[in-house]
């Protein structure tokens, strides 16, 4: 671990304690959390001595896509096998970039900087990087291809490319193309303008705040009849940190608190949904925030024109009816309606489309969806045994977040090896994910749940109850237990 | 103890279901009442107990469909549970076959934000599955 870095977050956040009137101890003892766990971001409880036994087995791994799952996965199979022999195909230099702290650098609360992390400092020794994009994927024969032209053999390929963000299917931003949340992204940035944002990738969060503070600012001279209009949008797939269209909300609302604004201002948040939140306990909790805070909301909106010039959002807007009475089921049918609704904005901060890379999608270890189809458990391919996945492209219900990929990581590292002693497959990813919701500066729901879609806190305090504490463990804690504990496969 | 039960049958060239409009009813042994008591609170389990039992298949080729041959056939009411939505789900069913559905075949929370349509789609990509499992065979002695 960077022993400066830890020290200066530590002084950040003692001097945010006292200020408090509290020490790192009794914080730390609150929260349940043990002194070295808010470093692994383990509770006192489940903290544990981890014995690494390591493997002779040999194979050629090959794992594409160099972000968290990636490097975590490669990181903890080089502490797990004695003579590894592992290859990472990533073409971003910037990979293995700190995405959670996205939301933070678009409220400014930290700067791009403090989530720009370069790949090669986090590849483990001796693992060796292909420098470009895996495009073509011939499993039978156990190789793929570059863009390049390189044809790469392997025993055994792990898929850990995550997703790719798909504006262009929003007319009106057709020249924003697909996305990825790392590397250079001035043409999606030249795409959206100077009203239209997205925190989905490091320079959008940067852009973010520019264009938040800039409405914010028009609010500040505007009046509580003409308010001015905040548009925020979730979209009808499923993407990676399903919280953090709202937090950007909570976040924007904050600021606009703290500059005296609010009330000159409408925030509506317009999701494809039904719901807040798949977990019912956290949905309540969201609606109640959202009555508390003013913000309105309107579901099964999902936003598919934008008019740049005129900064009108065309939603298509759903809704049911009832239908004829079905004989046969004993159960009246439901006809779902359609129709665009026109919403005019100032400031539009859309969560976009999140789908599996094309070359996934085209390749035969894509599912209809595009999506790589593992057994959700033990996150091995379906149809080829040499082939697992991790992380957002993996086919693996509610894990698109960090925090899946800290459950999964070691899972997949020790089926793997199971798979070349040819042993059983024992490990068993059981759906835990958690979104540490931003609700105002200062406060954070911690919602953790898994697979049974109930909460499963681990920390001994009602987890729908925004916390301080929370706040704490976002902004200080985090970032080292995933840079420094899974990026060394420890956490 | 009573049995009642209706059956839907497999038009293989169609790819469909057809409702046996008759409700059938078997008395059964206590034995077989005691299991029917263990697995009537899983529906699948109950399934495929019946599914599998001859004393279940022998009353269907004596008094349902005497002398049928390779007749694809699947149970639709067992006593009041249905498993009829299995056979005849579709896109514009109500919401409670949805929220079935989505929790026996594990589409999870991802699809609250997902078009019902397309949740409907996946729930029959999985069906096209599950009701060959549910689907079985009567191959009935002809009666001499």
């Amino acid at each position: 671990m960077d022993k400066q870095y830890i020290d200066k977050m530590l002084s950040k956040m003692d001097k945010d304690l006292s200020s408090h009137g509290m020490s790192r101890r009794d914080a730390m003892k609150m929260a349940g959390i043990s002194a070295a766990g808010i470093f692994v971001g383990t509770t006192s409880a489940n903290a544990e001595e981890e014995k690494i036994v390591k493997s002779d087995a040999k194979a050629k791994i090959v794992i594409v896509g160099g972000g968290l799952a990636g490097i975590s996965t490669a990181a903890r199979l080089t502490l797990q096998l004695s003579d590894p022999d592992i290859t990472i195909i990533e073409p971003e230099k910037d990979s293995a970039n700190y995405q959670p702290g996205q939301t933070l650098v678009a409220a400014g609360i930290w700067d791009e900087d403090e989530i720009i992390y370069k790949r090669d400092d986090f590849v483990p020794d001796g693992v060796k990087v292909i420098e470009d994009r895996a495009i073509f994927f011939n499993p039978q024969e156990n190789k793929l291809t570059t863009e390049k032209g390189q044809v790469v053999t392997y025993d055994y390929l792990i898929l850990a490319m995550g997703v790719q963000l798909d504006f262009e299917r929003i007319k009106g931003l057709e020249e924003a193309g697909r996305a990825y949340s790392a590397g250079n992204n001035d043409k999606l940035m030249d795409a959206l303008g100077d009203s239209i944002c997205s925190i989905y990738t490091s320079q959008g969060s940067t852009k973010t705040w520019e264009i938040m503070q800039k409405y914010i600012a028009q609010a500040k001279s505007a009046s509580p009849e003409k308010k001015t209009k905040f548009i925020f949008t979730h979209p009808s797939t499923p993407i990676k940190c399903g919280g953090a269209p709202k937090k950007i909300i909570y976040l924007t609302n904050a600021r606009l608190k703290e500059a005296g604004a609010r009330e000159n201002a409408e925030l509506t948040f317009y999701p494809n949904g039904g719901a807040m939140f798949g977990v019912p306990e956290y949905h309540d909790a969201i609606v109640g925030q959202f009555k508390r805070e003013d913000i309105k909301y309107h579901y099964r909106h999902n936003l598919i024109e934008v008019d740049k010039e005129n900064k009108i959002a065309t939603f298509d807007s759903k809704w049911q009816e009832k239908g004829p009475w079905d004989p046969v089921m004993k159960d009246f049918e439901v006809i779902p309606k359609h129709e665009k609704l026109r919403v005019p904005y100032d400031f539009l901060h859309i969560a976009p489309a999140n789908i599996a890379p094309r070359e996934i999608g085209e390749s035969d270890l894509g599912s209809a969806k595009g999506w790589v189809p593992v057994n959700k458990e033990t996150l091995q391919h379906i149809r080829y045994m040499n082939v697992f996945s991790i992380g957002d492209v993996a086919q693996v219900p509610m894990g698109k977040t960090g925090g899946s990929i800290r459950k999964q990581y070691k899972v997949l590292v020790d089926n793997l090896i199971a798979h070349m002693n040819d042993t059983k497959l024992e490990g068993k990813y059981a759906g835990y994910t958690v979104c540490p919701l931003i609700t105002d500066i200062g406060t954070v729901m911690l919602a953790e749940f898994d697979w049974t879609v109930k909460p499963t806190p681990s920390f001994p305090l009602d987890p729908t109850v925004e916390r301080w504490i929370f706040w704490l463990m976002k902004v200080y804690a985090l970032k080292p237990m995933t840079m420094y504990g899974m990026m060394s496969g420890r956490a | 103890m009573q049995l009642q039960f209706e059956l839907v049958s497999y038009d293989t060239v169609l790819d469909k279901f057809n409702l046996d409009e008759t409700m059938y009813q078997m008395e059964i042994s206590d034995e077989d009442a005691q299991t029917y008591e263990i697995l009537k609170s899983s529906d699948m389990n109950l399934y495929n107990w019946l599914k599998e039992s001859a004393f279940f298949l022998n009353y269907i080729c004596d008094e349902v469909y005497p002398n049928s041959k390779s007749k694809k056939i699947a149970i639709s009411d067992i006593n009041g549970i249905t498993y009829r939505r299995f056979y005849f789900f579709k896109v514009t069913s109500s919401d409670a076959h949805y929220a079935y559905f989505k929790k026996f075949f594990t589409i999870f929370e991802e699809s609250d934000w997902q078009d019902r349509e397309e949740i409907g789609d996946e729930i029959l990509a999985h069906l096209s599955v599950k009701r060959q499992e549910l689907i079985f065979d009567i191959e009935c002695t002809p009666l001499v």
